[in-house]
């Protein structure tokens, strides 16, 4: 199975610096803006597209969870599992997405950690999320992206790890990507 | 008021239930007395206590119990109660209380099995009845713990039938699932997924066997795996576990539903076991297995095909994918599952690792089948709560299903015998109020009080 493949590097310790101009990092930053927005607007197909080949997705279950592979996980998904996601919730019998999940999320505090050993910017930031669905539920946590650069300047995803404040708390589902 | 037993046996009907038994906080208190109080309820698996004073902390019913490790290598499930004031020994969860449990409130110690061991300044209790020896100084012990392979269950009844033949022919499950390991042991890895459902603990034992609302509930799951195995141009094990759930109604209308005494049961597996021969996985574990037991062996351990099998009371294991769904009632609209994943000892790491890919995507709070589930059952809760009528239907097939010894087998997969068996023994456990030993040592302890 691919999603078990342990070659995935899934550490986000930088093994260099990365020194980027104020712009870049401003590039960055909207970056991550725009991906919390494509969110919260359910615009899923571009937010799919945001993502390199090999990307994964993940949410670990514990603080500090060393990697997907010996544990279970909130999510881990490769590009196959978040499309399938996406085709499930924007499938009509939908039924725990009747009504829909309404998202806010408040990225912030966003650093530039470094680069990865093959060369990925590795970006940290704190996220807020308020989700609504009868019921208001708060998940908050420190986000770290991997980010690859794409010739016409951009940045493709291809990791990110979401490490909610409340990862070891009872849930009653979670259905959208965090 | 407690109900009479007229009124708990007019609840339940050949053919349907009244709403009451999910709707009614007075039901929920008499399940708690006579159903966990009596029946035999797996508290944990002995791996989870590993060293000694190691401990898990969980439920038995509405009873806050811990399960631990005690010196001499057994493990013993006591009520989570300092004698004192009451106060909770060990916060939720598991760890490692050291030689002794150490009450956080007055720190009166106690040994691992419970036992009084001592308290502090004991110059203040000369002249009074204080003494070591009196259970009233003690950490309770639930009145009777065994293990089956490893698996601890605990009764709080002092009466009643023994482990295994509580267990009957589910016991077979628990071997399967065990003898799937080339040693014929299992551990609890990985970690567990805690899930809240809003909704009756019954819904979900329900729901574990009713075959007919896989393609239902589950469409757009089954059809979004499907969409994608289509775009890629095959079927990967992450998304045919996702597929199974939208096999046409003549395919449930085939499986086997076994119902057995005390309200278990299990249903025929949905995937093909002879994938062994096909699948690399399933072809490395079956030649361990053949190693270690011979390969006719081999074949009727990995050729038993169960889906989930239901402990009542407890939850259900599911043997091909290593899991237990312990299933906790919290109120009577609140049900706690707790998702533990297996490592089978001494079997190739690849069948772990599917195991984890079956609790991350099927079972998982972030799942895409599980949350469907969910809102069925909170729906159910909901509906029954309006005046829209009294009775849930559980006529599916009635009548047409065969007698055995032990239980009963559906003539028809669909059938809703397994409702109708859990109903029956939910009959037979709350029209006999007979006290636990917890109650009737209450009563001895008011009559000498008052003697």
């Amino acid at each position: 199975m691919q999603l078990l493949d342990r070659t995935f590097d899934v550490s986000t310790v930088p093994v260099s610096g990365a020194s980027l101009s104020a712009e870049a990092v401003r590039r960055v930053e909207q970056f991550l803006f725009h991906e919390a927005r494509l969110l919260d607007e359910r615009r899923f197909a571009e937010w799919l597209a945001l993502w390199t080949e090999d990307g994964r997705y993940w949410v670990p279950r514990f603080h500090d969870q060393a990697n997907p592979f010996e544990q279970i996980s909130l999510f881990w998904e490769d590009k196959m599992l978040r499309e399938v996601r996406v085709r499930r919730v924007e499938n009509a019998r939908n039924w725990s997405q009747q009504p829909l999940t309404r998202s806010a999320h408040l990225v912030g505090n966003i650093t530039i950690e470094g680069l990865d050993a093959a060369g990925h910017l590795i970006v940290r930031s704190t996220l807020q999320l308020t989700e609504w669905r009868i019921d208001q539920r708060q998940l908050a946590g420190a986000v770290f992206h991997k980010l690859a650069a794409t010739e016409d300047g951009g940045w493709k995803i291809v990791l990110k790890r979401v490490n909610l404040v409340n990862c070891d708390d009872v849930f009653a589902n979670l259905e959208v990507f965090i | 008021m407690t109900l009479s037993n007229e009124a708990l046996a007019a609840l339940v009907r050949a053919d349907s239930v009244h709403k009451r038994v999910y709707t009614d906080p007075e039901i929920f208190a008499l399940e708690m007395e006579r159903i966990y109080g009596q029946a035999w309820i797996y508290v944990g698996h002995e791996s989870q206590v590993k060293k000694t004073g190691d401990y898990h902390t969980t439920r038995i019913g509405d009873q806050d119990v811990i399960m631990v490790r005690a010196a001499d290598g057994k493990v013993h499930v006591v009520y989570n109660r300092c004698p004192h004031k009451g106060a909770k020994v060990v916060a939720e969860g598991d760890g490692c209380t050291g030689k002794f449990f150490r009450c956080p409130y007055h720190a009166w110690t106690f040994k691992l099995d419970g036992s009084h061991l001592s308290l502090p300044l004991k110059n203040g209790l000369e002249g009074t009845c204080y003494d070591p020896a009196n259970p009233d100084f003690s950490m309770k012990a639930v009145a009777r713990v065994d293990s089956y392979r490893g698996f601890v269950f605990a009764s709080q009844s002092a009466e009643g039938p023994d482990l295994k033949t509580f267990l009957g022919g589910v016991a077979s499950s628990i071997d399967n699932l065990c003898e799937r390991s080339p040693v014929g042991e299992v551990e609890v890895a990985g970690g567990t997924f805690r899930v809240m459902q809003k909704s009756n603990w019954k819904v979900f034992y329900e729901n574990l066997h009713d075959t007919m609302h896989a393609r239902v509930t589950h469409e757009s799951s089954f059809v979004a795996a499907r969409e994608e195995a289509a775009a890629l141009g095959e079927m990967p094990f992450e998304l045919l576990i996702m597929d199974g759930n939208g096999e046409p109604y003549e395919f449930w209308e085939k499986l086997e539903l076994r119902a057995y005494h005390n309200g278990h049961g299990y249903m025929e597996g949905i995937f093909d076991p002879t994938a062994a021969t096909r699948d690399p996985v399933s072809r490395d574990h079956f030649a361990v297995l053949s190693d270690a037991y011979g390969e006719d062996k081999a074949r009727q351990i990995l050729g038993m095909n169960r889906h989930n099998t239901i402990i009542y009371g407890s939850g259900s294991p599911h043997t091909v994918f290593q899991q237990f769904r312990v299933i906790r009632p919290v109120s009577v609209d609140r049900t706690m599952i707790e998702i533990q994943t297996f490592r089978l000892k001494g079997a190739p790491d690849a069948v772990f690792d599917r195991a984890l890919t079956y609790a991350n995507l099927i079972n998982s709070p972030s799942s895409n089948v599980m949350p469907d589930d969910v809102e069925v059952y909170k729906r159910c809760q909901e509906g029954n709560q309006t005046r829209g009528g009294d009775w849930v239907s559980l006529h599916r097939y009635l009548g047409t299903d065969q007698e055995t010894p032990d239980g009963m087998v559906s003539t028809n997969g669909t059938s809703e015998l397994p409702m109708r068996n859990q109903f029956a023994a939910w009959k037979q456990y709350m029209l006999n109020p007979a006290p636990t030993r917890q109650r009737q040592a209450q009563e001895k302890e008011a009559d000498r009080a008052t003697a």
